[in-house]
């Protein structure tokens, strides 16, 4: 199966009903993206199909056949970070750090979507869990990147 | 004893003493060079630091970095003391060895009343109990992360250590450039003489690891430039980018995924299994039988190409899961049997001083209540997982563990290999709190990779999994009886809780070696009841510990997590009933007590405790101590419809010297969301053995928009480091409790609110 993954071409040997989050863990080795709940509630395995979040454990891989996924991975390179990854460091937002792939990702379609958004906006967008509580630095770090008052 | 306790009292929390290293006792925890794993270019000084050949630092990280900022605290401690810049130290994985066991956790775990135990005024059995335990643990080893004692562990052998090579370093280049040493001055890791001489460390680590330095001095306060400032964590960048390895994210080259099915019922076993069906789909490579070890249920496991194959392998074997033999575990039948107990029950007496019958006899006015605390699931955000490779006669482990030690010993056990061709690393944990003080992963994935012939395996559990074969945070049920006297003063206080005890059976399934044939009283059922600080002239604190079945472990904060919630609340109670403001019921009661008073002073200052709120809302406040810090919140709450809802929480804590005041902040912050999602929702249900809550859509969790504003304040404090990690939980429940009760008038004595 050929998959478009962070704007490259990447042919995965995948059972068509296989959720995507196991094709890039296991089939791929891009850990990056973790494994929370597997039933949509926790948001660990957030990434973007053609811009948009969406939690990867119960998507079939089938679905997202010759749509636009990106991943943790590409949110920013070494040289050129997303605006969120800075503000998460200057924020110090992450503890253990597992659900923080997902918080990015949900938080980086939200800045796409709503690139002022309001603390409504960040409540409703940012419904992943993180059992660390790092949840006011998150909200925090998401104003900072947009360069919006707290 | 002499010794020991001279070097304790004597290096304080500053260090100005001198330690002449003739003295040292023979069970030092600085180490040989020859501990640390050697490495091209690198020099190891002692069994802690090695210097690296451009003059950076490698520590022998010996604790789990789980989100509470260890493997940055501890570099920070050894940085300080070489005056190296903080990046450059990095870690590495510390070996099996004893002085890299945790002995400030098992001094902890001693059931001595807090007033004996103040540095100054420490009674003769505290002093030898402190001293027996200390031996014992340092000669254990015991290598675990968990008691928030960390940093308290480390505070004095890692900077001694670091200072010792230090030390030498400077001898080392002072005899080569023929000057004093006492003429060299170091900056950010660059050695300077007034005659122009200037090199770095990594010139002289060869020299000083033959030199023994006659006296090592730990800096002064004063002089820190490190200690004490909000230096950025240095596993966050790793944290944001999705390269940070979890024990999830170990890939080997053949790398086999398992998914393991338990018995759902507690305590029950796997009757008749058919795999047959689950052997013919596709990816799969094999099935194993899982026996109870370590304390799992017993059940199987399937091997397949990926995990999401193994998974759907193990739901499709048929199988005929057998009930326990006694009658099926229940939790309500559990609440029903601890109220007896704590009732009427003859229970073991932590602490008892006056006389509570007499002033219970003579008094104005009795309150008597029962509280209850449910069952708690862990619920670590990375499911129960551990990667192994057993073959040629050698075990690898990978996991996310506190207790890499016990990993290696059961290992060791299941695979029947010595266990010195057991080796364990650490991963970092995508959460512990105490969930990783478990080793049943680690037997489970060993007894699989068995069956492998020599290839690894990742085995990992399904959310599902994960909540229904915890070992969960105990249910206690406790009755409180008070006496006042017509003045509205609180003349005595007598509290009988009940509940399973969870070191004893810890112990047994994780840590044999510590497991006696009687269960001795245990002081993490009494903690937070027998130890109050307040002022009480009659006291009686009892615990009955029962055998309920249901597995119990440690859960952040432990004891502290339900009897603060009984305590607190109660208190509250007593304060409503002498018609008096919950702060200054609290305030007239802490005469004794000026450390907590401190605490419960700067929180309601910074609450503006008695300025109205607007109408809808409402304060509460609780204080607690819990593993050596002092911690007091106030809370405010409002009814949205009739469900509760925090708005801000202030939070005071006195933790000792403070390594990193950012840190700190953030654990706070952590410690009231997690006792937040635990106060409202938590609550693990057992009908017919089954826990009822399986995953996150019946498990609740406090989310972004649910979570309250968390302002934390530090009292400036001269006292030697105490625990982070941990003492934010305690206090959120009762305070959340209290506002509730301020602003409804109803009282709730059992949790979950919601």
């Amino acid at each position: 199966m050929e998959l478009q993954i962070n704007g490259k071409s990447v042919q995965a040997d995948a059972d068509p009903d296989m959720p995507l989050l196991w094709v890039l863990r296991d089939v791929l080795n891009m850990t990056g993206t973790k494994f929370g709940c597997g039933i949509a509630a926790c948001g660990a395995c957030t990434v973007h199909i053609d811009g948009a979040a969406v939690r990867s454990c119960v998507l079939p891989v089938s679905a997202v056949a010759g749509k636009r996924i990106q991943t943790i991975e590409a949110l920013g390179t070494a040289d050129k970070p997303h605006a969120l990854q800075l503000a998460w460091i200057a924020q110090q937002v992450p503890q253990c750090g597992y659900c923080q792939s997902g918080m990015l990702m949900a938080a980086a379609a939200l800045l796409e979507a709503k690139p002022k958004p309001t603390d409504a906006d960040i409540d409703e967008a940012m419904s992943n869990i993180c059992r660390c509580g790092t949840y006011q630095r998150i909200r925090a770090a998401i104003k900072q990147a947009a360069g919006v008052q707290s | 004893m002499k010794r020991r306790t001279w070097l304790l009292s004597g290096a304080g929390a500053f260090g100005t003493l001198v330690v002449g290293w003739g003295v040292l006792p023979a069970r030092s925890r600085l180490g040989a060079a020859s501990l640390m794993a050697p490495s091209a270019g690198s020099v190891a000084l002692n069994g802690w630091i090695k210097i690296t050949a451009d003059g950076g630092a490698v520590l022998a990280m010996a604790r789990s970095e789980m989100g509470q900022g260890v493997h940055t605290a501890l570099p920070m401690l050894v940085a300080e003391e070489l005056d190296l810049p903080l990046e450059r130290v990095s870690i590495e994985q510390a070996g099996a060895d004893a002085i890299y066991g945790n002995v400030a956790a098992l001094v902890g775990s001693l059931p001595f009343h807090p007033s004996d135990m103040e540095e100054g005024h420490k009674t003769t059995s505290v002093r030898l109990g402190e001293w027996i335990v200390g031996k014992v643990a340092r000669e254990l080893g015991l290598n675990m992360t968990g008691g928030s004692s960390s940093v308290s562990d480390a505070w004095e052998p890692l900077r001694l250590a670091a200072a010792t090579a230090r030390a030498s370093l400077l001898a080392a280049a002072a005899a080569q450039w023929n000057v004093p040493v006492g003429e060299i001055s170091v900056q950010s890791g660059i050695l300077t003489h007034p005659l122009g001489k200037k090199s770095h460390y990594g010139e002289w680590a060869q020299a000083a690891s033959s030199l023994q330095p006659a006296r090592v001095q730990l800096k002064s306060r004063k002089d820190w430039k490190l200690l004490g400032t909000p230096a950025p964590r240095k596993d966050i960048p790793a944290k944001v980018n999705g390269t940070a390895q979890f024990g999830m994210d170990v890939r080997l080259p053949g790398m086999l995924y398992a998914a393991a099915r338990m018995c759902p019922m507690l305590g029950g076993t796997a009757g008749m299994t058919s795999p047959a069906a689950a052997l013919k789909m596709p990816g799969v490579e094999r099935f194993v039988n899982l026996p109870s070890n370590a304390g799992s249920t017993p059940g199987f496991a399937v091997v397949a190409k990926t995990w999401w194959h193994a998974r759907q392998a193990v739901q499709a074997v048929e199988v005929q899961w057998q009930q326990r033999l006694e009658r099926a575990l229940d939790s309500s039948q559990v609440e029903t049997a601890l109220t007896k107990e704590a009732q009427t029950g003859e229970g073991f007496a932590f602490y008892s001083i006056g006389d509570t019958e007499k002033a219970e006899s003579g008094a104005a006015q009795k309150v008597e209540s029962i509280y209850a605390a449910p069952y708690l699931i862990h619920a670590t955000m990375e499911p129960m997982n551990c990667t192994a490779r057993v073959g040629d006669g050698t075990v690898e482990v990978w996991v996310p563990t506190q207790v890499p030690g016990a990993a290696r010993e059961v290992a060791a056990k299941v695979s029947g290999v010595p266990l010195d061709k057991v080796v364990v690393h650490v991963t970092l944990l995508g959460g512990g709190f105490g969930r990783r003080l478990e080793v049943d992963l680690v037997a489970q994935a060993v007894r699989v990779a068995m069956e492998c012939g020599g290839k690894p395996v990742q085995l990992i559990w399904s959310r599902e999994e994960d909540h229904t074969h915890d070992f969960y945070r105990p249910m206690h049920v406790a009755a409180l009886h008070a006496s006042l006297d017509a003045q509205g003063q609180l003349t005595s206080l007598r509290i009988q809780s009940a509940g399973d005890a969870i070191t004893p059976r810890q112990l047994a399934r994780t840590v044999p070696l510590l497991s006696g044939p009687v269960d001795l009283p245990d002081k993490t059922t009494a903690e937070g009841l027998f130890d109050l600080p307040y002022s009480i002239a009659n006291q009686r604190m009892s615990h009955v510990a029962t055998h309920m079945g249901v597995p119990v472990g440690f859960w952040r904060s432990v004891g502290h997590s339900h009897n603060a919630f009984f305590s607190e609340s109660f208190i509250d109670e007593l304060a409503i009933a002498a018609k008096a403001d919950p702060l200054d019921f609290r305030r007239r009661l802490l005469k004794d007590a000026p450390r907590h008073l401190a605490v419960l002073e700067l929180a309601a200052e910074k609450a503006d405790w008695g300025r109205p709120l607007p109408a809808g809302r409402a304060r509460g406040v609780a204080l607690h101590e819990s593993f050596g810090s002092v911690v007091a919140e106030v809370v405010e709450v409002s009814l949205e419809g009739t469900l509760p809802r925090v708005h801000r929480v202030v939070c005071a804590v006195d933790c000792g010297v403070v390594v990193n005041p950012a840190i700190v902040a953030r654990q706070m912050e952590s410690a009231i969301v997690f006792a937040l999602t635990a106060a409202l929702y938590g609550q693990a249900e057992i009908k017919e053995g089954v826990v009822a809550q399986s995953n996150f859509h019946n498990y609740q969790m406090v989310k972004l928009a649910q979570a309250p504003t968390v302002e934390t304040y530090l009292v400036p404090s001269d006292r030697l480091p105490s625990g982070v990690g941990e003492p934010g939980v305690p206090p959120l429940a009762p305070a959340v409790s209290n506002a509730l009760a301020a602003l409804t008038g109803v009282r709730r004595k059992r949790l979950p609110l919601v």
